[in-house]
Order: structure tokens, then C-alpha cells, then sequence
């Protein structure tokens, strides 16, 4: 009787600036490929729904052992998941990842982000890291950090209008991104400073 | 009448169209049908049991139906429903998809009005009002449909080219210090986040700023 | 997508209305066209939600936050595995926000009035005037309705 395929291991989610990827270790049978099929269950599943689970239809008998579940782990509650493999006709138990995830722990970055000065305009360029985000940005006049605006940016359009600077004066700038969802922010960015017309404008 | 057969083909593609509120019924002829048909409306509030006709839509030739009249109350949703008649025929009564005025309307941009300084623009933003059924009567704006209502503005600098652009609530921006005597184009958007909704951008409104009174 | 914090009363609860209207929005025509019945609404007659007096709005979305987790979720199960996903992503989404408003609840926050009480009789009398599928779908469909009022 064939052995008993084992089921994938090392079950994890990598999960930054909410886009969450479900990973798993490969199951190795000589000369044969294994393909993986994965299931998820959020709280309303355990408490409401018999337990049930719920299949990931473009995870399902994939040869990748990454599966992106970010569309489906969509609420902030605590998810479980689990992965099982198939190997010709035979098929492995289920491996379940270890504990809950739950979305609100993704891990967020600061955006991408460009100070430019045009004129006696502060703009900035920012990266658009999807409709979940949205920014604070600070920024002051070089050396005056006691006295900083800040700024929302809910909604990323490539060049956004952040304030007038004063002719010659020197200002700096950075930001973290925002979910609202989860209530939680990123660590900020490097701070950019430059300088408003009056000068050629230059980093400094 | 005599007795009708319905055995004509069904109406194609019911469906409402609806711009700023404006609710129209719009569909397509019967499949090869060709010249003669007409045609009846009829809608219903939804969870109210009665279909209601209108009686202006009866037996007509266009395949259109204004019942932004019939539908103005965007608390409430809707069906409508059509039937055709050709020599003695007619066709099932064909009906919409369930419809919401509130997030299955469009939205017009904004009308853009932008006037200058030397040194400064000022921007006044209008949002479209809802269609009302006596235009000479108290209009409604949209503001007041969805009062999350924003505006996106684009400012381009048509001598450098470059386009900055604002995310405001209210309807008005003044952008100082700019460079004399240089053309800006100005175009805005309307964003509503709950219910998702936005408008296309308005057309360019450009202005010039004017000469520098001060350098002789 | 973002969320949206409700003000009820002296609750204040972040729900994920454009996620769960995203999710809505991809499922309404085949929830909607899975419902016949034009004469009946289970949310909106004969009194409109829209009707209801803002110091009931917390009973009355506390109470309906659990009436689509009691009653209609769960009798929601179709053969399409698309339309399951994303109702488990709106659910998920009610149980989250639930929990939030069920500690306002408890601190007696979220009282409910002699008119909630009559509008979710209401509801729940619409509910049962159908059978249990066609009930739960019927309600799942008129989603747009609820967060149309919720939002207001």
C-alpha cells in the first residue's frame, strides 16, 4: 500500500501592506510533482457555519507553494488556513497553519515618496500602494522641527499639492502610510528636504 | 383588441440609464423585428406589490422611457419592465435588474469656474445638481445626495507642464504664488466614498495670470 | 479598501463599508436575480429604514448586524464557489464589526426604543413570511439598502 503522502509543512503568511501570501515547504516524491490545493476559514466559518471551510478556487491544485489569499482575508477577524498535497491519486492530510491570522498584523512600509519643489510650491510624489492607504505627511522648515504641518492624503493622484513655501526658505518632508481599517500606521519615511525658488531649488 | 399572441420576440437589454438622477428606461428592439413595433412601460417600488404603468410610454415607437419622475425618491428601489406589440403580436414583459438610484447613478464632473490675479488663481467648483421634476422649481445638489461629496482638481502649468493636483471638501481654491503671465488649465473631478462613486474629469478651464504690476 | 467609523449615538464602530460594498458589488445581480419576489422587502417596507429616528440607529444596527449573522449568512450557501468567498468576506467583515458594537452595547450605550423594537419586529416578520432560503436570500440582496442607511 503506497506510504502515506505527508502533509506540507512549515505553513506560514508572509503578509505586507495588506497583500497576504499563504507559503508552505514543498512535498518531494521521486520523479513526480506535487500539486497543493488551500482552504481558509474565517471566525464567522467556526462560529456561525459548522466549521466549515472554504476553498481558494486559484489555489487549488497549484504547483506553487505560495498562494496570494489576499482577497479573501479581507476582514479583521482571525483566519485559519490550511494546505494539503496531491501527488497522482494519492493525497495528503491536511496541513494547518499554526495559530490565526488575523490582518491587522500585516506589516506596513512607508510609501515610496519624492519631495519636489516647483517654484514656491511643495509637491510630492507618492507611491500607490492601493485603496486600503492613505497618508500622513509631515513637513516644516529646516531646522524649525518644533513647528510642523501635517497633511492627509486619502486619495494618491501622481503629483499632489502639499503647501506654499516661503521664497529661499529650505523645507523637509516625510511620511508613513495609513489603514484605516486597521487602524494602524507605518513607521516614517526618510525625510527629503529641499529648497523653495528664491534659489535654484537642490536637495540638500 | 382581439386576442394577442405573445409570441414576439422579447425586448433586449431593459435597463436603466441614469445620469445625475435623470432615470431613463432604455432598451433594445426586439430581435429582427424590424419597423412597427410599439411598446408599454410599466415600474415597481421594490417590496410595493403593484406595477404601475405610465402612461406616457404607451404604445410607443422609441425605445426609451424617462422615469426619472417615477424613481425620484432614491431611498427607495425599483423594476421596470417593457412589452412589445407588432401586428396582432406581442412580446413577454421583459424586466430591469433591481435598480438603485443612489449608487447606479453617474455623476457629471463639476463646471469649473476660474478667474486670476497676478500671481493667483481662484477656483470655484460647482457640483451637478439632481435632476428635478420642475426645472423652474428649488433644484437639489448632489452635495446634498452624498455629503461625503469631494472634489479632485488638476492644475497644470501649460508653460512647464506640469500638473499638480488637490483632493478639497469645499468648492473653492485659491492657488497663490504662481508665475505671472503664464497659462494654467484647471480640471476637477467628484469622488464620493460611500456609496463608490466618481465623476470623469470636467473639461480644461484655462486662464491666464496677469503681468507683473511690480517690475517695471 | 478603507472603513468607515459609524457615529451611533455615544457608539462610534469602524465597519468596512467600501469592502463589504466591493464584495456586494460583485455578487448583487446573481443574489438579486436569485429573488422573484418583487412585492416584498425584508429591510425596507412597509417602514423605510431611512425613517428611523437617529437615537434608535445603534439598537437598530446592532440588532440587524445580528439578524444577517443569525439568519441570514449562514442560509446563504450557493454552488458557486466565487459568490461563497466573497459572502465570507462580508460575514467576516459583520462579525468584525459586531464585536465592536457589542462592547458598546454592554456599557449600555446602544438602547433600544419602543420604535426599534417595532421596526425589527417588522423585519424579522418579513423574514418569516418567506421560507428560510428565499428569506436569506431576499435579505442578502437588499445589502445596498442597509449600508445605504447605515452610511447616512
Amino acid at each position: 500500500e503506497d506510504a502515506l503522502l505527508p502533509a506540507p509543512q512549515n505553513i506560514s503568511v508572509l503578509s505586507t501592506n495588506m497583500k497576504h501570501f499563504l507559503t508552505w515547504s514543498p512535498v518531494t516524491v521521486q520523479g513526480e510533482t506535487a500539486r497543493y490545493s488551500v482552504e481558509f476559514q474565517g471566525e464567522y466559518e467556526r462560529e456561525y457555519a459548522n466549521d466549515s471551510w472554504i476553498p481558494i478556487c486559484e489555489c487549488s491544485l497549484i504547483a506553487s507553494t505560495v498562494c496570494n489569499i489576499t482577497e479573501d482575508i479581507s476582514a479583521t477577524v482571525a483566519y485559519n488556513l490550511r494546505v494539503r498535497a496531491d501527488v497522482g491519486a494519492r493525497r495528503s492530510e491536511w496541513g494547518t497553519l499554526k495559530g490565526f491570522f488575523n490582518p491587522i498584523t500585516t506589516s506596513l512600509t512607508p510609501p515610496l515618496m519624492k519631495a519636489i519643489a516647483d517654484g514656491y510650491h511643495l509637491l510630492l510624489e507618492l507611491e500607490d500602494m492601493g485603496p486600503a492607504f492613505q497618508f500622513c505627511v509631515l513637513y516644516w522648515k529646516k531646522d524649525q522641527e518644533s513647528t510642523m504641518w501635517q497633511k492627509l492624503v486619502k486619495k494618491v493622484s501622481s503629483v499632489v499639492h502639499l503647501d506654499t513655501m516661503e521664497g529661499g526658505a529650505d523645507y523637509c518632508v516625510k511620511a508613513q502610510s495609513y489603514v484605516e481599517a486597521i487602524n494602524r500606521s507605518s513607521s516614517f519615511s526618510q525625510t527629503q528636504c529641499l529648497r523653495a525658488q528664491g534659489d535654484r531649488s537642490m536637495w540638500l | 383588441s382581439g386576442e394577442l399572441s405573445c409570441s414576439l420576440p422579447n425586448p433586449r437589454n431593459v435597463h436603466f440609464e441614469s445620469v445625475n438622477m435623470k432615470n431613463v428606461l432604455r432598451w433594445s428592439a426586439p430581435e429582427g423585428a424590424g419597423d412597427g413595433v410599439l411598446y408599454r412601460v410599466k415600474y415597481s417600488v421594490y417590496g410595493v406589490g403593484r406595477w404601475i404603468r405610465k402612461p406616457e410610454c404607451r404604445n410607443i415607437n422609441t425605445t426609451w422611457c424617462d422615469l426619472s419622475s417615477e424613481t425620484s425618491d432614491y431611498e427607495e428601489q425599483y423594476y421596470a419592465s417593457v412589452k412589445a406589440f407588432l401586428n396582432g403580436m406581442c412580446s413577454d414583459w421583459t424586466e430591469t435588474t433591481r435598480f438603485n438610484p443612489l449608487t447606479d447613478t453617474k455623476i457629471d464632473p463639476p463646471t469649473v469656474s476660474v478667474s486670476s490675479t497676478e500671481k493667483s488663481i481662484s477656483i470655484t467648483l460647482t457640483a451637478p445638481e439632481k435632476w428635478t421634476r420642475d426645472p423652474e422649481g428649488e433644484s437639489v445638489s448632489l452635495l446634498h445626495v452624498y455629503p461625503g461629496l469631494q472634489y479632485n482638481v488638476s492644475v497644470l502649468n501649460r508653460k512647464t507642464k506640469k500638473r499638480w493636483f488637490f483632493s478639497i471638501s469645499n468648492n473653492t481654491l485659491v492657488v497663490p504664488w504662481l508665475e505671472p503671465e503664464t497659462a494654467y488649465c484647471v480640471s476637477a473631478q467628484i469622488h464620493v466614498s460611500t456609496p463608490l462613486l466618481h465623476s470623469g474629469f470636467s473639461k480644461e478651464h484655462c486662464v491666464a495670470t496677469l503681468k507683473d504690476q511690480t517690475t517695471k | 479598501l478603507g472603513s468607515k467609523v459609524l457615529h451611533l449615538g455615544h457608539c462610534r464602530v469602524s465597519l468596512s463599508s467600501p469592502e463589504i460594498r466591493a464584495g456586494f458589488n460583485a455578487i448583487k445581480a446573481n443574489i438579486q436575480a436569485r429573488d422573484p419576489i418583487r412585492t416584498l422587502s425584508i429591510l425596507s417596507h412597509p417602514h423605510s429604514l431611512h425613517k428611523v429616528k437617529s437615537s434608535d440607529r445603534c439598537c437598530i444596527t446592532h440588532h440587524l448586524l445580528d439578524f444577517y449573522m443569525d439568519k441570514v449568512f449562514r442560509h446563504c450557501k450557493t454552488e458557486d464557489p466565487f459568490i461563497d468567498r466573497r459572502i465570507s468576506s462580508i460575514a467576516n467583515s459583520f462579525l468584525s464589526a459586531r464585536r465592536k458594537l457589542e462592547q458598546c452595547h454592554l456599557q449600555n450605550q446602544c438602547a433600544c426604543g419602543q420604535e426599534s423594537r417595532e421596526k425589527l419586529t417588522q423585519v424579522l416578520a418579513n423574514y418569516a413570511a418567506l421560507n428560510v432560503t428565499s428569506a436569506a436570500i431576499k435579505s442578502l440582496g437588499e445589502l445596498d439598502i442597509l449600508l445605504d442607511w447605515v452610511e447616512k
